[in-house]
């Protein structure tokens, strides 16, 4: 693996959650929003955790982004337990192995397209040079080639998720988690973000994890996990994959 | 990267940011105003007490404290040309003895109490020519003549070309008296003074009061924040010279000269305080909703592992840069507002002065950087409470919130 044309070897575990659970407090009353839930994705898995609106998939999703900590359980980080590890540590493993994308882009409107995909490179210590070739490669790669200088409100939807996605992937990370990528997207597209992570999950074997709603999503993946009321319902292999 | 993030995000809302910068620029033009004042208040009252008293003076340590009358412990004429071959070693020093002595002067029509200087009139008396409002400068040292002060000759009715008797006790104690012409009137800035003052040769004022003497030996110098160390090198060579003299600066012969400062200064400390405090809650609350906006794209950098410690940092980036612009507006601000005061040429007379002053503001570095820093240090302040608050919020809470 080497400048942009990375590619990590499949197989290795990569996230994994043991018997995780998550309570939150409303008032008086505690609600439990996970319930011992169990998850492996090694490298280079494209996994979506389907389910409807409050099953959990968003809180899962925050505790293998390890933005969250669970009430119970351990999630393992490359085969490493996390729990133990500080706000620091945390802070270093997301910008350093795991790439973030959100179902409302969340790019900052006030930097351009390119900026934005650079700004998390400022923290590891690249040259100039090679911060602007990473990111002049990501962009061509998610199909934004000669749209770096607008900013986000001079963009579409489609082309927002597509600067969050580079963005995503310019440190090179270990898995990219993406909560609903498609939700504020009409269904074309929302077909093609879809079709562009399936892409960049076979170049660069990456892991993807997708946590969606949306029954368009469920096909590009190779593995999909139903998550009803906090639990894994059920798991599934997805045999014909959009091309 | 960061400081392109922090003036995008000054610029983000026009409004809110023109509010800030206006507080800021306003605060900073006052402030450098009301210091440009002061600075040049506590000028003018130094070069005037220079003026009448000297850089420095030597003389008997109990007359320079005012524990002993002039005419009980003065410098023999031996001991005079010793310390005048002494001072004139300081570069660029000028030096006048003086003479002083308490009397009683009048005419015919009425009498009155005299405070004289007898002084070298070759020496100073350039100095003293500024202030005559009538006749001429005293001209020889040793000629029976006086100029008096203005009020004086009113309360005398004395004009340049009469003559006047002037008495006063002798170094033996007895009183001798004498008959001198007034060649001119002068203007003091104290007018109390003014109604006893009168300037006599120094060669009349020694047949007076029958002495071959003098009180103390003025010194000027180029540079007034000098004096202490002139102080501390006379000082040696008199020791030295085996002469037992002290020397005094002008700050130490006016002790008042202190008392001013000090008030001028808590006016100054009193009013950046008032500013910054102003600057400190208009640009908090200004910056704690332009933060609390942006809780959406705090909480994203947070996700991508951006530490707590650089977001609050953009924060504090992000108040000083507005700061900085704000300061350097109010710095414009405060040399417009001087220039154009000081061309307006006003002037007042101050309580018991005599004279019309000129009011005037010191426009430079020293009155400026104070208030620029000022207001750097208040917003940079004033972005700590809401960007710590932003920086350090839950990033799974925040993300689910918006």
């Amino acid at each position: 693996m080497n400048g942009q044309g990375f590619c990590y070897a499949r197989g290795d575990p990569v996230l994994q959650a043991q018997k995780v659970s998550k309570i939150y407090a409303l008032g008086k009353e505690k609600v439990k929003a996970l319930d011992e839930v169990d998850f492996l994705s090694t490298q280079g898995d494209f996994v979506v955790i389907n389910g409807p609106s409050g099953s959990g998939k968003t809180t899962l999703l925050n505790l293998l982004a390890l933005i969250d900590r669970p009430s119970q359980g351990e999630v393992l980080f490359e085969g490493k337990p996390t729990s133990k590890l500080s706000e620091r540590d945390l802070a270093f493993l997301r910008r350093q192995r795991i790439g973030l994308v959100f179902q409302t882009f969340n790019l900052i409107p006030v930097l351009t397209a390119a900026e934005n995909v650079e700004y998390p490179l400022l923290l590891l210590n690249l040259s100039r040079q090679e911060r602007e070739q990473r990111v002049r490669s990501l962009l061509e790669e998610v199909g934004l080639d000669g749209l770096g200088r607008r900013r986000p409100d001079e963009l579409s939807g489609g082309q927002r998720q597509r600067v969050a996605i580079a963005r995503a992937l310019v440190t090179q990370p270990r898995v990219v988690l993406a909560d609903e990528p498609t939700a504020n997207l009409d269904s074309t597209t929302g077909k093609q973000i879809m079709g562009l992570l399936q892409n960049l999950n076979g170049e660069h074997c990456v892991t993807f994890v997708v946590v969606t709603h949306d029954p368009a999503v469920p096909p590009y993946a190779q593995r999909v996990l139903d998550i009803r009321d906090g639990k894994i319902q059920g798991e599934r292999y997805v045999a014909d994959r959009p091309a | 990267m960061n400081l392109k993030l922090a003036l995008r995000n000054v610029f983000r809302n026009r409004r809110r940011t023109l509010f800030s910068l206006l507080v800021i620029g306003v605060g900073v033009t006052l402030l450098s105003f009301v210091l440009g004042f002061v600075a040049e208040a506590l000028r003018s009252t130094e070069r005037s007490l220079a003026l009448e008293l000297g850089a420095l003076q030597v003389g008997d340590a109990r007359v320079l404290e005012g524990r002993a009358s002039g005419l009980e412990a003065l410098i023999s004429p031996s001991d005079l040309d010793k310390v005048v071959g002494l001072v004139r070693t300081v570069e660029g020093s000028r030096i006048s003895p003086q003479l002083n002595f308490a009397g009683l002067i009048g005419n015919e029509k009425g009498s009155t109490l005299l405070l004289a200087r007898g002084v070298v009139p070759e020496d100073c008396m350039a100095d003293y020519v500024c202030m005559l409002v009538a006749g001429r400068p005293l001209a020889e040292r040793e000629a029976r003549e006086v100029v008096l002060g203005e009020r004086l000759a009113g309360k005398l009715n004395l004009r340049p070309g009469d003559t006047v008797n002037v008495a006063a006790g002798t170094v033996n104690g007895t009183l001798n008296a004498s008959t001198v012409t007034v060649v001119g009137t002068l203007r003091l800035s104290n007018a109390q003074l003014e109604e006893r003052f009168a300037l006599v040769p120094l060669g009349f004022a020694q047949r007076l009061v029958r002495t071959t003497g003098v009180e103390r030996v003025l010194i000027w110098i180029e540079d007034l924040a000098e004096a202490p160390q002139v102080r501390t090198q006379l000082e040696q060579r008199l020791k030295d010279a085996g002469l037992s003299f002290s020397v005094r600066t002008w700050q130490d012969l006016s002790p008042f000269f202190e008392s001013i400062g000090t008030f001028w200064r808590a006016f100054s400390g009193l009013t950046s305080l008032a500013i910054f405090v102003l600057v400190f809650f208009s640009v908090l609350e200004v910056l704690t909703i332009s933060f609390l906006e942006r809780t959406r794209e705090v909480a994203t950098v947070r996700a991508l592992g951006v530490p707590w410690s650089r977001v609050f940092g953009n924060f504090v980036l992000e108040g000083m840069a507005v700061g900085f612009l704000g300061g350097l507006a109010g710095v414009m601000g405060g040399i417009f507002l001087g220039l154009v005061f000081n061309a307006l040429g006003l002037t007042f007379v101050p309580p018991g002065g005599t004279m019309p002053q000129p009011i005037r503001v010191a426009v430079g570095l020293q009155t400026l950087v104070v208030p620029f820093l000022l207001a750097l240090l208040a917003t940079a302040a004033s972005s700590v409470y809401p960007g710590w608050k932003n920086a350090r919020l839950n990033v799974a809470e925040a993300l689910r919130a918006v």
